[in-house]
């Protein structure tokens, strides 16, 4: 399925930049660069990188990448930056009125809106319940977003949890929702309060520490797993054939492996393409919209691993991993969508074997009823 | 034909099994709207029939300990009633066996007769042996764990994970499903339909002597 237009935590994932728009920042761009590279300082971080736009933005980062140098809103991290489309760009596409006397002239440095990218995903954000609560950047760090398809599936929620309490929120839902906790932790907030056509699995891997509450797993690091590779890509863990895509029996495989006893698969129902069409839904409320949506859609899953840079990679996950009887996903059932086929079968004939006696036997007593009389 | 009664049944029994029954066929109906909501709609809603669910399984529960404690501190026969002795599973469990599907055609009487101290025959204390010792504990405690996922989550994956215990309850579910349409045909083998029936809801069964019903059927089965 197409995530790339996903944007989570990136806003609406609009990759159209206005042409023109990077024109204009270029003669900035190589004026400003020809002033301040002179001054040699390299940002913090092994890591760093800024892949097409390699050097565009070291000269920035070589003081706004360092926190010894800058301070508070003008720091930004070169690991959590370094990997975003924004950084692609490169800072002047928006920090335009950048002059080569920065820093000692005070300028305005940011005249450009997320709307000239995000247009579409400003106004459906603007028409929404949400808008008169916070703006773009009261949600994204401009310097640290990531896609939706960045993310593991419950990194989703804390962006929410930023304002709205986790306590508070649990609250509210248990009033009419049974079983809260666990709802919470298996729903992004977005699944009930966007609008979106159509969801997925989503699959992350989970540490167990027997404290941590359902709605709040702990997501296992990079570094916890290369304890368990042994150095090895941590993909190979589940993908044990490297080919980059999970099959069911790579799944079973790894759930039943008593050396990931402390790790364990979880996973959630988030939306294909989750929009910033932010409300409640009436159809929310009943249960039916997700527990008789049937098992077809819960077909697609994806499994979310963790990168040393602090984001995720999906990897794809052969169909029907949710509808497996007992081991590709354990800990993920939705009652009603995602009962197994197979059990379905087995009970089936476990009720037929009760009707044995009343009808084979029935039958019988019934032509011999008059030896009985 | 003569008759006399004996008090088969008393009152916590009876009401354990009555509200065994009705939790039990509750818990059916709304078990197969929770697990196949696009084909069941029996109840307004989806979030009723899980609520009517969970009271109908507490309800069970609570009677399957009113059986417990009524039996093992009350009467303080558990044991004796439920557990089959040496001679029921040597001669007694074939005997029965027989009677059902073979004799039971021809017009022979039940080889067994049920008095307060021996109320089962050999394959009902078979059966009733797995049924309250096996299946039960283990529908009511995946029951449990599956209302309570959350706080007991530790040990729902210990157990192997929810998908496990959804497997579990559901298939020890159809086995209790089929034991019950077997356990009310069965209930229906009496002398009249009615004859076992009765003495689960009055207490008292009515005991023919040998010069009673079941004698003249054995001997027209002997005529046979």
């Amino acid at each position: 399925m197409n995530r790339k237009y996903l944007g989570q935590k990136g806003g609406g994932g609009v990759k159209q930049v206005d042409l023109l728009l990077l024109a204009k920042h270029g003669i900035i761009l190589v004026s400003f660069i020809a002033t301040s590279v002179a001054t040699g300082d390299r940002a913090e971080g092994a890591d760093y990188s800024f892949g097409d736009g390699t050097s565009k933005n070291e000269a920035c980062m070589s003081c706004h990448g360092n926190q010894a140098k800058v301070s508070g809103l003008n720091y930004v991290n070169p690991k959590n930056f370094g990997h975003t489309t924004h950084a692609k760009f490169g800072c002047v596409t928006c920090h335009d009125s950048i002059t080569s006397n920065h820093p000692d002239a005070k300028a305005v440095v940011r005249t450009t809106g997320c709307g000239d990218c995000h247009g579409e995903t400003l106004s459906q954000y603007s028409a929404s319940i949400h808008a008169k609560n916070a703006t773009c950047s009261g949600c994204h760090n401009p310097h640290r977003v990531n896609s939706s398809s960045e993310i593991a599936a419950t990194e989703m929620n804390k962006q929410c949890a930023v304002c709205h309490d986790n306590y508070k929120i649990t609250a509210s839902h248990s009033r009419w929702l049974p079983q809260t906790g666990l709802h919470l932790g298996a729903i992004a907030c977005v699944t009930c309060h966007s609008k979106a056509e159509n969801y997925v699995i989503s699959i992350y891997i989970a540490k167990r520490d027997g404290a941590e509450p359902e709605s709040k797993p702990n997501l296992v690091t990079y570094e916890d797993l290369l304890k368990y590779s042994d150095g090895d890509n941590i993909q190979y863990l589940i993908d044990r054939n490297r080919d980059n895509y999970i099959s069911l029996d790579e799944l079973r495989k790894f759930n039943r492996d008593p050396s990931n006893k402390n790790i364990y698969l979880k996973a959630m129902m988030t939306p294909v393409k989750p929009t910033h069409s932010f409300q409640t839904f009436d159809n929310r409320w009943d249960c039916t919209f997700c527990h008789a949506s049937g098992p077809e859609i819960m077909q697609v899953s994806y499994l979310s691993f963790p990168q040393q840079n602090g984001t995720f990679r999906q990897v794809a996950v052969e169909k029907g991993a949710a509808m497996d009887a007992l081991r590709a996903i354990p800990n993920f059932y939705l009652m009603g969508s995602t009962r197994n086929g197979v059990l379905n079968k087995i009970g089936l004939l476990i009720i037929a074997g009760g009707m044995v006696m009343p009808v084979g036997h029935g039958f019988l007593r019934f032509l011999s009823r008059k030896n009985r009389l | 034909m003569s008759e006399k009664k004996v008090y088969l049944q008393p009152v916590p029994v009876r009401i354990w099994h009555w509200l065994n029954a009705l939790g039990i066929v509750t818990l059916c109906i709304s078990g197969a709207q929770i697990r196949f909501p696009e084909y069941v709609a029996i109840f307004s809603s989806y979030r009723s029939a899980i609520l009517l669910h969970n009271t109908a399984g507490i309800v069970v529960a609570l009677s399957f300990s009113i059986w417990f404690f009524y039996y093992k501190i009350v009467a303080g026969n558990l044991a004796d009633i439920y557990i089959p002795k040496k001679s029921d599973l040597t001669t007694g469990l074939f005997r029965q066996v027989v009677f059902y599907f073979f004799a039971y055609f021809f017009g022979a009487p039940n080889p067994h007769h049920a008095t307060p101290e021996n109320k089962f025959n050999p394959l009902q204390k078979s059966a009733y042996l797995g049924i309250m010792f096996v299946l039960m504990p283990i529908v009511s405690l995946s029951g449990i764990l599956l209302m309570n996922v959350g706080p007991m989550r530790e040990i729902v994956l210990l157990i192997g994970g929810l998908k496990i215990l959804v497997a579990i309850h559901f298939l020890s579910c159809c086995s209790l499903s089929a034991f019950i349409l077997t356990h009310v045909y069965l209930a229906t083998l009496g002398s009249t339909p009615m004859a076992y029936l009765k003495p689960m809801w009055t207490g008292w069964e009515k005991v023919e002597d040998v010069k009673g019903a079941c004698h003249e059927n054995k001997q027209s089965y002997q005529q046979n």
